[in-house]
C-alpha cells in the first residue's frame, strides 16, 4: 500500500507563520551564547518539528483520540473507521501501542514520524461517501494517560507534541478528573483552535443529566483557559456523542470533515506550539521597565570616575596655585620679607619637609570600582537575569585596566609640570609695585635729608610722596588679587576640565561603549522576540 | 489478640512528639520542602484525628471513611448503607464538597465534640433540610464536617463520605487525604472504569505502608462483566501485594446511576454486614482498630526520620546561605585591611588634597577628603560583598524566600549608615588630637585640626603618607605622635569592624528571623525513640 503512494505535496506555512519561525530560529541562534541549553531546548524542538512537519504531506491532518483509560477511546476510533480495528474491552487499561488509521494514501511519512510500526497502521471501511467527507484524516487511538501503567503515559506525551489535532475523549464518571485537566488541558489552552473534546458514553446518563454534564464539562475547561468555539469564534469544539449507540457520531464526522478539508491544522498547530514557546519564553526576553544607559546614568559614571581621579581637588590646588603665585609677584616687598621670616623663625609650624611624590596608584581603586558596578547595574536593571548578568560582565570586563589608564592619565592631563604660566599684566604689576616702594624709600629719604638737615625743609610733597607709596602699594596688591581672581578661576577650571574629560573620554571607551553594545544586542533579540510573539516591532 | 493497652506514658511520648512535628517548619524553598510539608501536614492531622484520640478512647465507635475517584459513587454507596439519602449525590464532579459523617443517633456525642477531626467546623443539620440546604455555610471560608445520625446504622460504627481523591478542587484533595488518614477502616472504592488509575493505586499503597484496616469496593460494575472485572482488579490487587484485602462488588444498576438514587439492600449486604460485623463483634473490633492504630504507630518509624531529614536538609540549607555572608563578607574585610595599609584611601581626591597642603589646601578640606575616601571605600567593600553574596545565593534554591534576596533598595541607607560612622569617626579624633594639643606644654600651640589631618594622613594613607607621621612628630613630638597614632589606629580599626558587623548583621537578619535550627531534627528523632521505648 505504502509502495504505490504517491508523494503528497508538502505542507507550505503561510507568511506570518513562516517569518514567526524565522524570528524564533533566529532568536535560538542569538541567545545561545547567553542562555542555557535547557531553557532553548523547547524552542528548537519546535523548530525541528515544525521542520519535519513540513517536509511531510499538506494534504493530511493527523488526529489523535486522546482520553482517560475506560473513557471509550477505541470505540469512538472503530466507530470512525467503522470498522474495529482497535481491541475494545473491560479489562483496563485496554489499548497499550497507538494504532493508525489512515483515509487517504500518502501519510505513510507523517505515520513514519509517530514512530507507529507498520503492523498497527490499518485503513478504514471503505464506502464512497466515507473516502470523500474524511479524505486526508489519519487518526491515531492513543493509550490512556491516566492508568498505572506509566510506559502509557510516555506514548501519549511523545505522541501529542507530533500529531496536528486532537480528540480528547471524557466520559460522564471521568470529565473532572485532576489529571486531564491539569497535566494536559490547561498546559495545551494554548491550542484550543486544534482540540476537539467530545463527551462520550452519554448513553449512560438520563434526559436532562446529559445537558448539564455538557455544560459542567464547558465550564470546566473554561476554567482551563480554553476558548471554546463556540458562536463561529475560534477554539476549541465541545460535543456530546455514544460510540455505542452511535448518537452524535454522524456530527463528529462531519465537524471532522470540515476540519481536514481546511487543510489548516498543521500550521495552526505550529503556530500555537510557536506561541507557547514564546510565552514560556517570555521571562527570559522581556523586560520589565525601560532599560539601557540613560544620559543621566552616563554623567554619573563620569562624574564618579572625575572623584576617583580626583578632578575636583586637581582644579582647586590649581586654582590656588596661580593665585598665590599672583599674590607673591605682585604683593609688597614688605609683606614678603615677613613671610620669609616667619618661616625662618618657627620652622616646625610653617610648610612642611619638602615630599617627594611617587606616581603610583593615584586613582581611587574603590570608586572606580563602584563607579563600575553602579553603571552596569543601572545598565541592566530591568533586564532579565541573562541579559542583566551579559551587561554586568560585559562592564566587569571593560574596567580590567581602567584604574591603570586613569593612573596614566592623571599623570599626562594632570596639572602642567612646574610654576603656572605667567600672565602679560604682571611684569607692569611688578612695576606698578616696585615704583609704590619707590616712592616710599624716596619720600622716607627725601624727610630723612630734611631731618639730617641736607635738603631744604619741604615737609607737603615727601609726605605726599610716602602716603601715596604706602597707600598705593596695598592698593595695587589688592587690584591685583582682584584682577587674578577670574584668571584664577578659569585656570583652574582647565584643569579640573581636562582631567575630568580625560577621565570620562577613557570610561566611555572601556566601560559605557561595550554595555551599549551588550545592550544593542539585548534590543535585537527583543525584536526578535516580538517578532516570534507576532507583534509587529515599532520601526526606530 | 492484639490488645490496646495503652499506657498513660505512650500518650504522654505521643503528644510530646505531636508538638514536636507541629513545631516543625520549613521555610526554605527546597526540592524537599513542599513534600515535607505536606507529610507534617498529613502527619499532624492524622496524630490529631486518629491515633490520639483512638488510643485515648478505644471504646469509641470505629470510622469508615469512604474514599476513591471522583465519580465512583461513594456518596450513592454510603447513602444505600444507611438506607436514605444522607450525603449527595449527582451527576456534575465533584458532588461530594463538604464531608457527611453518618452515626447512629447515641453515638453522636462522640463526634459532635472536638475529639476527633478538630480542625473542622460542626455543621448540624436537621432532617428535613438536608435535601434543600440554605443553611450550609459558604465552603470557601471554613471546612465544615456535616453529621447526620441514622438509626439504621449500627452502634459503634460510623461512615464518613470523603470528597474525591483526585479531585480538581486541590482543596478537595488535601481535606479527602486528611480524612483517609482519620479512618480506623479505609473503604476505597473504585468503579469498572476506573480500577487501573493511577490515583487511587497511590492511595492504596499508602494504605498498605501504613497497614491500616482495608476494604475495596469495585462500583458501578455492568453486570454482563462482573467476573472477568473483578478477576481482573483481584489480579491487580494481588500484584501490589494487596491480595488478602477484603473485596466487595456492587453492580452498576439503573439506580445506582444518575440522580442518587439508593441501591437495593441487597446489592450493598456483604459490604454492610462486613462492617457491622467490625464494629459489634468485639474481637473483630479490636483486631481493627489494632491494627490501624499499631499500624499508625509503626509507619512513624519511616515517617519521622523523613520529616528529621527534611528538618536537616533546611538547616543545612541555612548554613550554607549563612556561609556565604560570612565567607564574602570576611573576604572582603580581609581585601579591605590590605587595601587600607597600601593607603587607597589616599588617592583621587585624598591624594590631590595631601599634595597641596598646606600651601593650596586647609586642613579642614584634608580632613573631608580623607574620611569621604575612607566611607567610599568601606561603601565599595559592602556592595562587593552583597554583589557576592548575590551571586552565591542565585545558585542556591534555598535563596529563593521572598525577602531574603529582593530586598529593599537598601544601598543608599547603606551610604549613609557607612558615612555615620566614618564621620563620627573624625569627630573622635578630632577630639583626640585636641587633647593631645592641650596636654602640650608649647608656648605656640599647633592647630588641633591640622593635628588632626595629620593623623588621619598618617592612618589612613599608608606607605605613602610617611612624611604626614614625620610632620606630626615635629609638631607635637615622637611620644605624643606616637601615642595619638596608636589611639587613632584603633578607632579606626573599632569603627571599620563596627560598620562592616553592622552591615553584615543587616544581611543575615531575614535568614534569621525564618528561625531555621537544628533542633527539630535531634527532636523529631529524640520524641520518636521515646515513643517507641514506652510502647
Amino acid at each position: 500500500m505504502e509502495k504505490r503512494a504517491p508523494v503528497a505535496a508538502p505542507l507550505a506555512y503561510d507568511g506570518p507563520l513562516r517569518s514567526r519561525l524565522d524570528a524564533l530560529r533566529e532568536l535560538v541562534g542569538l541567545s545561545r551564547t547567553r542562555l542555557d541549553g535547557r531553557t532553548l531546548a523547547e524552542a528548537g524542538r519546535v523548530l525541528d518539528e515544525a521542520a519535519a512537519r513540513r517536509r511531510l504531506s499538506g494534504q493530511h491532518t493527523v488526529v489523535a483520540i486522546a482520553g482517560a483509560t475506560g473513557s471509550g477511546k477505541s470505540q469512538l476510533f472503530n466507530a470512525l473507521a467503522g470498522v474495529p480495528i482497535s481491541e475494545t474491552g473491560v479489562r483496563r487499561p485496554t489499548t497499550a501501542a497507538p494504532i493508525a488509521c489512515s483515509w487517504s494514501d500518502g501519510a505513510a511519512g507523517l505515520i513514519d514520524r509517530l514512530g507507529i510500526p507498520g503492523r498497527l497502521r490499518r485503513r478504514p471501511l471503505q464506502s464512497a461517501e466515507d473516502e470523500a467527507q474524511l479524505r486526508g484524516l489519519v487518526l491515531v487511538d492513543l493509550p490512556d494517560h491516566d492508568s498505572a501503567a506509566v510506559q502509557h503515559r510516555e506514548h501519549v506525551d511523545r505522541i501529542l507534541a507530533l500529531v496536528d489535532a486532537v480528540i480528547w475523549v471524557v466520559d460522564p464518571e471521568k470529565y473532572a478528573d485532576a489529571v486531564l485537566h491539569e497535566r494536559y488541558l490547561r498546559p495545551m489552552a494554548g491550542h484550543a483552535e486544534v482540540t476537539f473534546v467530545v463527551l462520550n458514553q452519554v448513553d449512560r446518563l438520563p434526559g436532562e443529566a446529559a445537558d448539564q454534564v455538557l455544560d459542567d464539562l464547558r465550564r470546566l475547561l473554561d476554567e482551563d483557559g480554553i476558548a471554546l468555539g463556540e458562536y463561529g469564534e475560534p477554539g476549541a469544539t465541545v460535543m456530546s456523542l455514544s460510540a455505542l449507540t452511535g448518537e452524535g457520531i454522524g456530527e463528529l464526522r462531519e465537524v471532522l470533515g470540515h476540519f481536514v478539508a481546511e487543510r489548516g491544522a498543521a500550521a495552526r498547530r505550529i503556530s500555537a506550539d510557536v506561541h507557547a514557546t514564546a510565552v514560556r519564553l517570555y521571562p527570559v526576553y522581556a523586560n520589565r521597565r525601560q532599560a539601557g544607559l540613560t544620559e543621566e546614568a552616563r554623567e554619573e559614571f563620569a562624574d564618579r570616575l572625575a572623584d576617583a581621579v580626583g578632578a575636583t581637588a586637581a582644579g582647586e590646588a590649581a586654582e590656588r596655585a596661580w593665585r598665590r603665585n599672583a599674590n607673591r609677584a605682585c604683593g609688597t616687598p614688605w609683606l614678603r620679607l615677613w613671610r620669609w621670616y616667619q618661616d625662618r623663625r618657627e620652622p616646625p609650624t610653617g610648610r612642611l619637609s619638602v615630599r617627594t611624590w611617587t606616581d603610583e596608584e593615584v586613582t581611587a581603586r574603590q570608586r572606580v570600582e563602584q563607579a563600575v558596578r553602579t553603571v552596569a547595574e543601572q545598565a541592566s536593571g530591568g533586564l532579565p537575569a541573562p541579559w542583566a548578568q551579559a551587561v554586568r560582565e560585559a562592564a566587569v570586563r571593560g574596567s580590567q585596566g581602567l584604574c591603570e589608564a586613569l593612573d596614566e592619565l592623571a599623570v599626562r592631563a594632570g596639572a602642567p609640570v612646574g610654576r603656572p604660566p605667567r600672565p602679560g599684566w604682571w611684569p607692569a604689576a611688578v612695576l606698578a609695585q616696585a615704583s609704590m616702594t619707590i616712592l616710599q624709600v624716596v619720600g622716607g629719604l627725601w624727610l630723612l635729608g630734611q631731618v639730617v638737615g641736607v635738603m631744604s625743609p619741604n615737609l607737603g610733597v615727601p609726605v605726599l610722596l610716602m602716603v601715596i607709596g604706602i597707600v598705593g602699594g596695598p592698593g595695587v596688591d589688592w587690584a591685583c588679587r582682584l584682577a587674578a581672581s577670574g584668571p584664577a578661576r578659569r585656570y583652574g577650571a582647565d584643569a579640573e576640565r581636562r582631567l575630568r574629560e580625560a577621565a570620562a573620554g577613557c570610561g566611555r571607551a572601556r566601560v559605557l561603549d561595550p554595555v551599549a553594545s551588550e545592550l544593542l544586542r539585548y534590543r535585537e533579540v527583543r525584536g526578535q522576540f516580538l517578532r516570534v510573539t507576532g507583534i509587529e516591532v515599532p520601526a526606530g | 489478640m492484639v490488645t490496646l493497652d495503652v499506657r498513660p506514658q505512650l500518650l504522654d511520648a505521643l503528644s510530646a512528639l505531636r508538638d514536636r512535628v507541629a513545631a516543625a517548619r520549613f521555610p526554605l524553598p527546597l526540592t524537599g520542602a513542599p513534600r515535607a510539608r505536606a507529610n507534617r501536614d498529613e502527619l499532624l492531622a492524622q496524630l490529631d484525628d486518629y491515633l490520639v484520640p483512638r488510643l485515648r478512647e478505644p471504646e469509641a465507635p470505629l470510622l469508615a471513611v469512604i474514599g476513591g475517584s471522583t465519580g465512583a459513587g461513594k456518596s450513592t454507596l454510603v447513602n444505600s448503607l444507611v438506607g436514605r439519602r444522607v450525603s449527595e449525590a449527582g451527576v456534575l464532579r465533584p458532588t461530594t464538597r463538604t464531608p457527611v459523617l453518618v452515626c447512629h443517633p447515641e453515638d453522636h456525642h462522640w463526634f459532635s465534640g472536638m475529639r476527633v477531626l478538630p480542625d473542622l467546623t460542626r455543621v448540624w443539620m436537621p432532617r428535613q433540610d438536608a435535601d434543600d440546604d440554605p443553611l450550609l455555610p459558604d465552603e470557601d471560608d471554613t471546612r465544615v464536617l456535616r453529621i447526620e445520625t441514622a438509626d439504621t446504622l449500627p452502634r459503634g460504627l460510623a461512615l464518613l463520605d470523603a470528597p474525591d481523591i483526585d479531585s480538581l478542587v486541590a482543596r478537595n484533595r488535601a481535606l479527602a487525604a486528611e480524612l483517609m488518614c482519620a479512618a480506623d477502616i479505609w473503604v476505597m472504592v473504585t468503579t469498572a472504569a476506573r480500577y487501573a488509575d493511577a490515583v487511587p493505586w497511590h492511595l492504596l499503597r499508602t494504605a498498605k505502608e501504613q497497614d491500616a484496616t482495608l476494604v475495596t469496593v469495585l462500583d458501578r460494575v455492568p453486570h454482563q462483566v462482573v467476573s472477568e472485572v473483578s478477576r481482573q482488579f483481584g489480579a491487580l490487587l494481588a500484584k501490589a501485594g494487596l491480595g488478602g484485602v477484603p473485596r466487595f462488588t456492587v453492580p452498576e444498576l439503573p439506580e445506582s446511576a444518575w440522580g442518587g438514587g439508593l441501591l437495593p439492600a441487597t446489592a450493598v449486604a456483604p459490604l454492610r454486614t462486613w462492617l457491622a460485623q467490625q464494629a459489634q463483634d468485639p474481637a473483630a473490633r479490636h483486631r481493627t482498630m489494632a491494627r490501624t492504630a499499631y499500624g499508625a504507630l509503626d509507619s512513624l518509624k519511616s515517617r519521622m526520620p523523613e520529616l528529621a531529614g527534611a528538618a536537616a536538609a533546611q538547616y543545612a540549607a541555612a548554613l550554607r546561605l549563612t556561609a556565604a555572608v560570612e565567607g564574602a563578607y570576611d573576604s572582603e574585610y580581609t581585601r579591605l585591611r590590605g587595601r587600607l595599609q597600601a593607603g587607597a584611601v589616599l588617592a583621587g581626591g585624598a591624594l590631590k588634597r595631601w599634595r597641596s597642603y598646606p600651601l593650596d589646601c586647609s586642613a579642614g578640606e584634608l580632613l573631608d577628603a580623607l574620611v569621604e575616601s575612607l566611607a567610599a571605600l568601606l561603601l565599595c567593600a559592602v556592595t562587593a560583598a552583597d554583589e557576592r553574596i548575590d551571586e552565591t545565593w542565585r545558585r542556591e534554591p534555598a535563596a529563593g524566600v521572598p525577602g531574603l534576596t529582593d530586598r529593599d533598595p537598601a544601598l543608599e541607607s547603606a551610604e549613609h549608615r557607612i558615612g555615620m560612622a566614618v564621620r563620627r569617626w573624625r569627630r573622635v579624633l578630632e577630639e583626640y588630637a585636641e587633647d593631645e594639643v592641650r596636654a602640650l606644654e608649647k608656648s605656640v600651640a599647633p592647630d588641633p585640626e591640622a593635628v588632626a589631618a595629620l593623623v588621619a594622613t598618617a592612618l589612613l594613607g599608608g606607605r605613602r603618607a610617611r612624611s604626614a607621621g614625620e610632620g606630626l612628630a615635629e609638631r607635637i613630638g615622637a611620644h605624643g605622635a606616637l601615642r595619638l597614632r596608636d589611639k587613632g589606629g584603633r578607632l579606626l580599626t573599632d569603627y571599620i569592624d563596627k560598620a562592616l558587623d553592622g552591615e553584615r548583621e543587616r544581611r543575615l537578619a531575614p535568614l534569621d528571623a525564618l528561625d531555621v535550627h537544628p533542633e527539630p531534627q535531634a527532636e523529631l528523632i529524640a520524641a520518636l525513640s521515646v515513643l517507641q521505648k514506652e510502647r
